[in-house]
This record gives C-alpha cells, structure tokens and sequence, in this order.
C-alpha cells in the first residue's frame, strides 16, 4: 500500500554509508560474540508514567549487548555492531466507546504497534505493515488473558507502541539476504508485552497479574563441528548467533504460572539438552522462555511497585 | 506477429478460438453450490468462471436499509471480488477494489435493484457476493447470469430471468458503414484477448414469464423481451449498432434456454 | 477504533446465551471424554470434499468445502522474477577473489547467500475473507501463520534421497543465481467463515501447493530461463517421488496447521464454532513429517485468542435480584470478594479469564505429535487425497 499523505524517504533503505574501512572490518570474526551465560539476560531499563499526557505509560530499553559496550570504547567501525531495543508505550483509556460502536459488555482493547521510520537498519514506512499488525495481534492476546475486562462495560483501551530502535534479525555484516527468518521481531514482542503490562498497570487498569515477555532460542555455532548442536540460550541477541534455529516468545503470568501468549517457530528438534533431561526440544525451548519471562517479570515489578509509590507520594 | 482477429478473421471466417462470429463458448452452470447461503451458483462461460452466493432477504445493516431508503423495499448489496489468480499475470489490488470490480458492481446492484421485486421485503437487504474465480472476457454478462442463477436459487421473487451476453465487431468499426461492400462481421460472446482489440457492449435482457391471459400464446416470445442492461466502454461507429445489438440479444436468449435447462435440471423451478 | 473485525483475532463474538455457554463447556470438559455438539469424538475432524486443479488459469489450485457450506478456494501462481543481490555480496566477493585469503573463504561459504538458499519473502500470501479488509487483523495474522510454517519447513538435505526439495520451499524456488520464483498463494473464503477457518485455509493451501506445477526448465545453469511450452511436462512444485524409487521415500509435502483447544482437561481438534467460543485456551500447531518419515516435526506453535474471554457472564442465583434469593448474602460475598465472582458456580457461565497452565500446552503439543496421534491421523487423511 502506498503511503500517499507525506514525502516519503528512497524506498530502498537507509543504511549507515559503508566506507572502505568498515567494510574490511566486515570480516567473519568481527562478529559480536555472546557473553552472557546462555541462562544470562540482558539488563532492562523499564520506567513508568513518562509520558504525562495519557493514562498510563512506561519506556523499555535492553542493556546493549556487551560486544556493543566494548565495540564504544573501542571503535573499529562506524556501524554499531548490534542494536538494543527500545520502546515506548501509551495506554489511552479507559474511555467510551463511540457512540456508533455496538455495545460491548467487555472493555475494549486495541493495540497499535507501529517502528518509527528509523527503527531498523532499513526504513519502515509510515504505514503499518503485515508484521506490524502481526504484532498488534499477538500482543493483544497476551494483554486480553490478563485484563479483567468486564470491569469496563462499553469503554475502549487504546494502547499505542512505538518501536524507536528494534533488534536486528541478524548481524548487518552478512549478506543482507544470508537467511531471512525474522528473529528480532520475537525480542521486540517480548519487549512490547513488558512494557505494555507496565503502561496497563500505570493506567490502573485491574489485572490478574503483571504479564512479562520472555524469549528464548535454538542456537548453532558457526565453529561447530557436526550439526545437531543446538544450544538453549535465553534472551538471544539475533546479532550475536550465526544461526538460530528457533525460538520461542512467552507472555507470562508467574503468580498464577499461566501463559497468555506463546509463539514458537523453527525447528526445535536439534536441540541438544543436558544429560538426563528427556524433555523435547520445543517444550525445553517453551519452559526457556518461561524463565527468561520470569527474570523480566522481577524488573516489571520494581517498575510498577516504583510508580505506585510515585503516585502516592503525590497524592 | 500475434495472431489477431482483425486480421485472421476475414481470411478464415473462423475466430481465434474457432468458433465462428454467432457460437458461444461452452457453457456450464450448477446451482445450489453452496449450502451456506441463501442461493449460491457457479457459471463458466468458457474460461470466465465465476461464483457467486446470495445472503438474506435479510434484516440490513443499522441505517442502511432500516431508513427511508429501505421503507420502499430491499436495498441490493452487490460484492464482486476478481481473484488475484484470474487472471493471466497475477494482480494484487491495493486495497480491497479495484476500478474494473467496482464498476462491474455498480452496474449489477443497479440492474438487479430495479429488475428484482424489491417491494415485497421492506427494510432488507439482499446482498450478493460475487467471486471470479478465473476471467477470459464477458466478465459482466457472465457475473448478470451467475446472479440470475442464485437469486432463483434464493427463492427471491423476479419478473423473468436476467441474461446477459456480449457482442463485438471483427474490426475496429470507426467509420460508417457501408451497405454495399461489408467485411465487418459481429461476433458474439466475446474472450478476453477478443475484448482488449475489439469494440464490444455488454447487454443483459429480461422476458417476462406469460402469466394469467397470456399465459397460453407461447408463439410470440419476442414481444416481450426487454434490455435491463446495455453497457458500453469502447467507441464504435453508431451504424454498427445495428448490427451489435441483435447478435447479443440472441445470444441472451440462447443463455436463456441454458439457464432454464439449468434451473429445471435442479428442479427449482 | 473499536471496530469489532479489527478488534478481535479470533473469530466473531459467538452469539450464545450464558445458559448455552455453560451448558456446552460442561459438556465438553466431562472427565470420560467431551460430548461435542456435533457427536464427533475429541479427535474427528468435520466431513470435507476436497477437489484439486480446478481452476485451468492457475500453477495450482484446490478447492475444500465443509458440510455446513463454508468453502475456501486456493489458487497458485508463479512468476519468474529477477533475483536482487545485494550489492555487498558483489563487493565481497570481488573481495574474496583479488584477495583470497582462506579464512575470509570460509566465512563466505558458511553464510549461504539469498542465491542458493531462496528467500521467504519470495512466498507471498494473501487471505480474501469476505466482510473483512485485506488489512484486517485476522486474514493478516492467519496469512502470517500459515506463510511463516510454509517458508520454515526446511528438510535435510542428503539422506539418500533426491536434493531437489533440499532447501525447502524457498530453496526449489531459485532457478538460478540471477533467477527465481515467486509463489502467489491466494487464499479465497468464499463466506463468511462460520468457525475459525485456519483448519480449512490450512488444508486447502495444502493441496493447493501439491498439485502446483511449474514448467519445465529448459535452459541450464546461468542463463536467462526458458522454459518448455508443453505443459504436459511440467514439474511439480513438491515433486513426486519417482516410481522407481524405494517405497520408503515418502513424498515431501508442505505442512499443515491444526487448530487445537482445550476444555476443562480434554484436548479437542477442528472444533466449530460453538466450540471454540467455550475453549480455555486456542493453539495452533504447524506440523510436517520428519525428513526421515518417521515422526512428525513441529514447525510453530501460536495461540489464538480464545473467544470466550469476550462473551457475556451468567448471573448465579445467589446474586440475582429478580429471584428474590438471599440478597444479604450476596451483598456480603461480593463485598468479601472485591475480584467480582472469582469463585465458580457450578453451571453459571463465566467468561475465561487469564491463560494456559504450561501442562496444558505440553499436553496439547503431546496429542498432535505423539505417533499414532491426531498430527499423523491428518497427514495420512491427507495424503490418500488424490491430487
């Protein structure tokens, strides 16, 4: 669909300029690495009620990756050897539904996901694209099992997210086309369901239980010898693996220890478990992004606990 | 040098399918395809093939049908969807419709609006959904029939069977015509590559059943034809008129008796 | 905004009474097994007619129509396009040959280029649900779904059998380094869908894609494609395994999605309509054979949103004020109880609330993959079609 209300950028992307320099460094081994441990997530930064104007809202950022920090203090390149999350989200309402709209016995949810243009390495448009409200859709599941609905007869819940730098799908040194899986989007998923679940509760909208996104991912090294040597790693980085096999998002409720959103794609049967662990590969990979959930889940908490004091403190 | 009509046809008389200028396409048709609508059919004249269902008489949408506008009788819903296979390159419209769609829908809610006996049900719609499956030209005059078969199979009440036909001209036909020496042939029901060189319009006619009085004289049918529908979008010499109009109503009343063979072998009517 | 189409993934608001609701999930959730509406058991699919090549016009098509009238028509169309490449593969290699060295050699091959291994974005979906936009959320999130385990299927290579489907569907469609494929499937619901139609979509895109055929290929290696004009030898896009060829080698086919709920603690498939609005929780399963033919793989796991969350509460008699029961009382449970009817009375409806116990998700997963299980019971189903 064409985007007619405003000029719009060349189509064929923005990327930083490569100059010769960096494209020397684009050897192989300039890969960032991963050095957490594969059951080690990244720091999140999460903070509720930035944006004054509307009900309830909270901002995430991902901790960059440490070859990210190092790659800073030490910069062989131009281009930013991975990318972290970062996003905001508005929660609007609860409001009346319009006039027109039928009634409803149940508050009404609507999520909008939406990257600002310079969110990935090439340019989104204006326009919402099938991934994007492939997103909407999945986070509504995940927000609609925790909500308590019938609270808000006839009301309508906006909630508006906007990606301001998203995850990359893969290192920007391979080929553009190496493999196309969309990986980060699962980050930017689990991203959007903590943030979202943080914004709800600043609105004060009535929940069951703060519901946290957590991914996990199959792995395979480059150096590996033999294939069939899939790795369980927890809040992979997409840049920092050659290969992922495939990956899983949770949106997780840990009081009552439900799932109100799971996405898994890929082929989890090569993965390679501890011994005397006779679990199969997905549900390894699902019970993975349970606790990467888990962890996120103790940062939500503090974040929300921290704007309940704020608003009592000014109250 | 692709083979063309205009240029093939005076030599052989014989169309680039090999028909000559007054043969149908095969003609295919079945009723009662869908057992989740009210009337539904499936028609294939040729390579055109088309299904089309029918909901309701039913309560209309809030303030459409319910206002003045449905207190004199049902408000028609017409829906054409071309497929993005019909055709020969694969099309993807931006948006839901495109221009070929929509006006083929706006000619079939009028004609059906006025053609069917919308008074009997006030403050409803009869909304009709058309989905080409696969177009090779006559799109309109096979979408009238595909229509006709599911409003007959919907049970919903009309004077006579609505049949549409196309008709078109061996050559372009811009200048006038000249009684004495005529190379210009009409030709009926048009395919596609035939419609994108050739002038052609589009005719849909209706016969009233005989009823009461009459009902006895079947020998003259004629009398009674009436054209619903006569749409044209290319140019063509108005001295071909003559010529054009005729052939498709013959090939409406042909479609006619294949659409009664139809319905009668359904036993609907 | 609150325009319900958009607002709703899965499926309509169902239109069931309280009193209905309860009445179906006590009868699904019985401990013996469910009594479904319809008499099937918890694993019957519906009765469907399949038809495949019905549309002369398309590479493939199908056509799959339930008893109660909802049908979908695939149609699949191929087109040769010129593959883009990127200019950084150019420069690099470029690179690799003035230079050479052999680890920069290596790094090369082990990251295949879009040349040799296709593309997923060369599969392009689209879903024609009457009623809805082509933007909805629904046809978006279904062609997502159905797309993502199409494109992922990707089978071993090697094996002792032909290499021809090595890459999946992306890999059979690159004709050459410049050259490849582009896949149009074009989903059509011919009404509008009276359960969630995933089931039927997913089946009909099934056969659909194995009765596709592309012409053959009569230019080699590099060149510009050209192709044979007799239609007669045209390839299949999922080849057919030679009669030659041991008995053991089963024929690659694209995967299936199946939609799977839960009641209480039973496992339903393909439910209806009136099912689903009652279901506490909704997945859908992405499943192929294994490359071995032994055993299923799972290709992806989604949950839907399960209707039920938005249907309408019954009202128990305790709190009801037109039955004249003890007010009092339930003025003080609901003041003792501010989370509004937490607690469940036996047959008064209330709307699902919360998610899935992970056991519930695993045992799901453990009835389409487990052999002999549903998953297989499908694919066999599936595969005694004619196409």
């Amino acid at each position: 669909m064409n985007d007619r209300r405003r000029v719009n950028g060349p189509p064929g992307g923005t990327r930083p300029p490569v100059f010769q320099s960096g494209l020397q460094s684009s050897n192989p081994s300039d890969r960032p690495r991963r050095q957490r441990q594969p059951a080690e997530l990244r720091k999140i930064f999460l903070k509720t009620g930035l944006i004054p104007s509307a009900s309830g809202s909270a901002y995430l950022e991902f901790e960059p990756s440490a070859s990210l920090a190092a790659n800073r203090s030490n910069p062989k390149s131009m281009i930013p050897p991975s990318s972290a999350l970062k996003l905001t989200c508005t929660v609007h309402g609860p409001k009346p539904l319009p006039r027109s709209a039928a009634y409803s016995p149940n508050l009404v949810l609507t999520t909008h996901v939406k990257y600002a243009p310079f969110a990935a390495r090439r340019r989104k448009g204006h326009v919402r694209d099938s991934s994007e409200r492939d997103l909407g859709v999945h986070l509504e599941t995940a927000l609609r099992g925790a909500i308590i609905a019938e609270r808000w007869p006839k009301s309508g819940l906006d909630i508006t997210i906007t990606i301001l730098e998203a995850e990359d799908d893969r290192w920007w040194g391979e080929p553009p086309d190496s493999h196309d899986a969309s990986w980060g989007i699962m980050n930017v998923l689990a991203g959007c369901i903590t943030a979202a679940s943080a914004a709800i509760a600043d609105a004060r909208i009535d929940c069951l239980d703060l519901v946290a996104g957590g991914v996990a991912a199959i792995t395979e090294d480059v150096g590996a010898s033999h294939s069939g040597s899939g790795r369980l790693m927890l809040d992979t980085d997409p840049a920092e693996h050659a290969s992922i096999l495939s990956a899983c998002v949770v949106a997780y409720m840990p009081a009552r220890d439900e799932i109100t959103e799971l996405w898994l794609k890929g082929d989890s049967s090569k993965a390679v478990l501890d011994d005397g662990d006779s679990r199969q590969g997905h549900d390894a990979l699902i019970d993975g992004a349970v606790d990467a959930a888990r962890g996120s889940y103790s940062v939500l908490s503090e974040a929300v606990k921290e704007s309940i004091l704020n608003a009592v403190a000014h109250a | 040098m692709p083979l063309e009509t205009s240029t093939t046809y005076p030599l052989t008389k014989l169309r680039l399918d090999g028909r000559r200028w007054n043969e149908m396409r095969v003609f295919q048709a079945q009723i009662s395809t869908n057992p989740a609508s009210s009337g539904s059919s499936y028609l294939a004249m040729g390579n055109t093939s088309i299904m089309c269902s029918v909901h309701g008489p039913a309560e209309g949408r809030r303030g459409e049908a319910s206002g003045s506008a449905g207190s004199g009788g049902a408000v028609v819903d017409v829906d054409v969807n071309v497929a993005g296979f019909a055709g020969i390159d694969r099309k993807r419209r931006a948006g839901g419709s495109d221009r070929q769609s929509t006006n083929i829908s706006t000619i079939l809610r009028s004609a059906f609006q006025s053609h069917l006996h919308t008074y009997l049900y006030p403050h409803s719609t009869i909304s009709i959904h058309v989905s080409v499956l696969s177009s090779d030209g006559s799109l309109l005059a096979a979408a009238i029939n595909a229509c006709t078969l599911a409003l007959v199979d919907a049970g919903i009440p009309m004077p006579g069977l609505l049949c549409g036909c196309t008709a078109g001209m061996t050559g372009s036909a811009s200048t006038p015509k000249d009684p004495r020496e005529d190379e210009l042939d009409p030709l009926m029901d048009l395919s596609l590559p035939e419609e994108q060189e050739l002038p052609y319009l589009t005719i849909g006619t209706t016969t009233m059943v005989p009823v009461g009085q009459n009902n006895m004289d079947e020998d003259e049918e004629d009398g009674e034809t009436k054209v619903a529908v006569l749409n044209m979008d290319s140019k063509v010499h108005y001295t071909y008129l003559d010529s054009l109009v005729p052939v498709a109503i013959d090939g409406c009343r042909e479609i006619r008796e294949l659409m009664e063979g139809v319905i009668r072998g359904s036993q609907r009517m | 905004m609150s325009n319900p189409r958009q607002a709703s993934s899965a499926s309509q608001t169902p239109h069931l009474s309280p009193a209905e609701l309860s009445y179906l999930y006590t009868s699904l959730s019985l401990p013996k097994g469910p009594i479904r509406p319809d008499g099937r058991s918890p694993t019957q699919f519906r009765p469907l007619t399949a038809e495949t090549d019905i549309l002369p016009g398309t590479n493939g098509s199908a056509r799959i129509g339930f008893a109660d009238g909802t049908q979908a028509i695939v149609g699949v169309k191929a087109e040769v396009e010129k593959t883009v490449l990127a200019s950084d593969i150019l420069q690099q290699d470029v690179e690799n040959d003035l230079q050479a060295p052999s680890d920069r050699r290596d790094g090369a091959e082990s990251t295949p280029s879009a040349a040799a291994g296709g593309h997923g974005s060369w599969v392009q979906m689209s879903i024609e649900i009457p009623g809805f936009r082509d933007d909805d959320a629904l046809p978006v999130f279904l062609s997502e779904m159905m797309r993502e385990s199409l494109v992922g299927s990707v089978t071993d290579a090697g094996k002792g059998r032909d290499t021809e489907m090595a890459g999946g569907l992306k890999g059979r469609l690159v004709i050459n380094k410049r050259w490849h494929w582009r896949l149009y499937i074009d989903v059509l619901l011919l009404s509008q869908p009276l359960s969630y139609p995933l089931p039927l979509l997913s089946l009909t895109t099934h056969l659909a894609l194995l009765s596709t055929k592309l012409p053959k290929l009569k230019s080699q290696g590099e060149e510009d494609p050209f192709f044979d004009d007799d239609w007669g030898v045209a390839e299949h896009l999922y080849p057919r395994p030679s009669p030659s060829a041991s008995a053991t080698s089963s024929q690659i086919r694209p995967p299936v999605t199946l939609l799977v709920i839960s009641v209480g603690d039973n496992v339903i498939f393909d439910p209806n309509r009136e099912e689903i609005s009652v279901a506490d929780a909704v997945l859908a399963i992405s499943i192929t054979r294994n490359s071995e033919g032994q055993g299923l793989k799972l290709l992806s796991i989604r949950t839907i949103d399960p209707p039920s969350r938005l249907t309408q509460p019954g009202v128990p008699n305790s709190e009801n004020l037109s039955t004249m029961a003890a007010t009092g009382n339930s003025d003080n449970a609901a003041a003792a109880n501010p989370s509004a009817g937490q607690e469940e009375v036996p047959g008064v409806w209330r709307p699902r609330r919360g998610g899935i116990k992970r056991s519930v998700i695993t045992e799901l997963t453990r009835t389409v993959l487990k052999k002999g299980g549903v998953g297989e019971e499908v694919l066999e189903g599936l595969e005694g079609v004619e196409v």
